[in-house]
């Protein structure tokens, strides 16, 4: 009979859940914000997902949960993204040996072993910049939809300089450029600039590597894309729901844990 | 589950901690109290950094309290964030070292401070072989309280300990030893100093015998022993009671070690700590390596005391020694200094407190944590705190690296 496994992920701003069958196949996978409670959210998801899949939970051979809200997750087992992440996209992208995560909270660089497993990563602390959360801010201060942020910054051919990395001046740079005439597209590519910028120093930092990966919610806007490939000097490999990484490297993980375990 | 984990204790504790107290309890009384007696026995009292050169002042008959060591009192008591903001408030930086900021948000509002804040110095002794902040910090203070202020030159070695660099600092020995007479209205008495030397010897060559019994698997101690029982070699160095107490941890560490008991259980994962202590998490941090069978086995913070002397004249001895402190040397030294640790204690792997208050420490760590790892092959974490100012920690984002690194130690 075959087997069924769900990897949980409650970043601090999505939820994500993925299905897989032993046979490494992706069944199915949902994403949702995480609101108040990503716990919540997290397990309505889950039912939601096995229900369009027509499964029983008992179908389920093992779950493993990540992300911010992972400890309190009912589940098989709770491990860092950074391991579910490692696990997920050198299962995609085998050949990669550098990961760059922009995700809502914070931004990580992993350097992968040739086995696949982590060998080093390096994390932003304790500030906005260089997150998604950091462009979610920017954008609306320019009253932009996250979706059209990539086609503006594509028609831009004067980058303005945001030279705060700190949210609330950047924020405030932004808002005198505006004053001061920019257009919004070179305003937003400067935005994509400055993250970009940032994650790179971070990447030389922990030893740039090809392939690269980019994963994450921010992998899914072009202008940042586009802004770090050009800063790196290499092609960035995307996948092409770069949001449900980690989940998917979670759900490998709970077929793994139940292979060892019987 | 998770409330009975909690409650689990994976600490073994000291018995010798109960000396250790005692020891402790009495000199912060008889530092507290010292209004009352200084005067009448002639001893009069002066704030000095960690890296002065204590011996000499104890030969002067000088008592000595360390602002560092309230500091990191004030912080494992929860006073730091309130001593800092005093401190800010008077216009003294985030930026700066939070020993310093709350040692002088202490000297402003001692009712806010712990143990009533420190008592008045005498005289104050700087040495800036551990950093730059001291210089100007003691500044402050000897403009505040109005006494003299003696300062110990120690100039950086990017290498080793040049014959330049040694005599320059003999002769503001010499010097200190004029003004400590002046002072103290006393001459040096040369057999006094060479007897404070060799008890200092004594106290170093016990901790230093303590340290390598953690060389055996399972270590008998872990990280926060080793940081809550330097206390005595800091504060109580060329001390009877420091070495009746050295004498006791010596002898109740080698006997865990006899019995294979280790300091945490089921210790599975060996590592190396650098940096200073977090001191305002020192349970909960270091809980969360224990749990996951990772014992911190040695580290290069409390090891800086564990340092014998070097030879010569007894001044000659003071000016090498002092200036050779691991801070006051390059970052090749450093790292070689890890790698070493890596080798002697066989570690599996390493972490670095990048320390936002000690920049001497913490700048050059990343260069460090590279060639390290190229050395030795083993994986080093960078966890970014403080060691005094909890708000300069994010307990999420921390437990989050730390699950990640011992994860790689796991088959995941
Ligand atoms: S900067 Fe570092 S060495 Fe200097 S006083 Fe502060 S903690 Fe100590």
């Amino acid at each position: 009979m075959t087997k069924y496994f769900v990897g949980v992920d409650i970043g601090s701003l999505t939820v994500k859940v993925v299905l897989i069958n032993d046979g490494l196949e992706i069944l199915g996978q949902l994403k949702t914000r995480a609101g108040y409670s990503g716990k919540d959210v997290a397990t309505r998801l889950k039912e939601q997902l096995l229900a369009e899949s027509c499964l029983t939970p008992q179908r389920i051979s093992a779950t493993v949960a990540t992300g911010y809200g992972r400890v309190t997750f009912p589940a098989d087992r709770e491990v860092s993204e950074i391991t579910c992440q490692a696990k997920g996209i050198s299962h995609l992208f085998p050949s990669s040996r550098t990961i760059i995560d922009i995700g809502g909270q914070d931004s990580k660089v992993i350097k992968l072993l040739p086995n696949g497993r982590v060998g080093d990563f390096t994390m932003n602390d304790k500030c906005a910049a260089g997150t998604g959360r950091f462009l979610e801010v920017m954008a609306s201060a320019l009253e932009v939809e996250w979706p059209e942020i990539g086609e503006l910054v594509s028609s831009s051919k004067n980058p303005t300089k945001i030279s705060s990395f700190c949210t609330v001046f950047a924020e405030s740079e932004i808002i005198s450029q505006v004053s001061a005439g920019a257009l919004k597209s070179d305003i937003l590519a400067g935005v994509c600039d400055s993250v970009a910028s940032r994650v790179a120093s971070m990447t030389r930092r922990t030893g740039l590597e090809k392939d690269i990966v980019f994963t994450g919610g921010v992998a899914l806007n072009r202008g940042v894309v586009n802004a770090l490939t050009k800063q790196l000097g290499y092609p960035l490999l995307v996948f092409q729901e770069p949001v449900i990484t980690a989940a998917l490297g979670a759900a490998l993980l709970a077929r793994e844990i139940h292979k060892s375990s019987i | 589950m998770q409330v009975s984990q909690e409650k689990r204790r994976n600490y073994r504790p000291l018995v010798s901690s109960k000396t250790l107290q005692k020891t402790m309890g009495r000199y912060y009384a008889l530092t507290n109290y010292h209004r009352y007696w200084g005067k009448l026995m002639r001893r009069p009292l002066a704030w000095v950094t960690s890296g002065a050169p204590v011996e000499l002042l104890r030969a002067f008959n000088i008592h000595s309290a360390y602002p560092e060591q309230y500091a990191a009192i004030y912080s494992a008591r929860n006073a730091t964030v309130n001593l800092c903001e005093v401190a800010e408030a008077a216009g003294y930086s985030q930026d700066l070292c939070s020993y310093a900021r709350s040692n002088i948000g202490g000297v402003l509002r001692p009712d806010l401070a712990p143990l009533g804040g420190m008592p008045k110095p005498d005289l104050l002794v700087a040495c800036n072989n551990i950093c730059g902040t001291v210089l100007k910090w003691y500044e402050v203070l000897a403009r505040h309280f109005d006494v003299p202020l003696l300062v110990l030159d120690t100039p950086f070695l990017t290498g080793e300990l040049t014959t330049q660099a040694k005599e320059y600092v003999l002769e503001q020995l010499n010097a200190m030893v004029t003004d400590l007479e002046k002072i103290t209205h006393r001459r040096l008495d040369e057999k006094k100093l060479a007897q404070q030397m060799s008890l200092s010897r004594e106290i170093t060559s016990l901790w230093i015998e303590t340290r390598q019994y953690c060389r055996a698997s399972p270590s008998p101690l872990n990280a926060p022993d080793l940081f809550i029982n330097m206390a005595p070699i800091v504060v109580l160095r060329g001390s009877h009671e420091g070495i009746n107490f050295y004498r006791k941890l010596r002898d109740e560490v080698k006997e865990r070690v006899d019995l294979a008991q280790g300091a945490i259980e089921n210790e599975r994962i060996r590592l190396v700590w650098d940096n200073i202590a977090i001191w305002p998490q020192l349970f909960s941090f270091y809980k969360m390596f224990s749990e996951k069978g990772a014992c911190f086995v040695t580290d290069t913070y409390s090891g800086g005391w564990a340092v014998e002397q070097a030879p010569g004249t007894p001044l000659e001895s003071l000016a090498a020694t002092y200036t050779e402190v691991f801070l006051n040397r390059s970052p090749k030294y450093r790292a070689n200094q890890l790698i070493n640790l890596i080798k002697e204690f066989k570690a599996d792997g390493f972490v670095m407190h990048s320390n936002r208050s000690c920049k001497p420490y913490s700048l050059v760590q990343e260069v460090i944590r590279k060639e390290v790892i190229h050395e030795t092959g083993v994986p080093g974490l960078m966890i970014e705190a403080d060691m005094a100012d909890p708000r300069a920690y994010a307990e999420e984002p921390v437990r989050n690296r730390v699950q990640a690194f011992l994860e790689t130690f796991d088959d995941l």
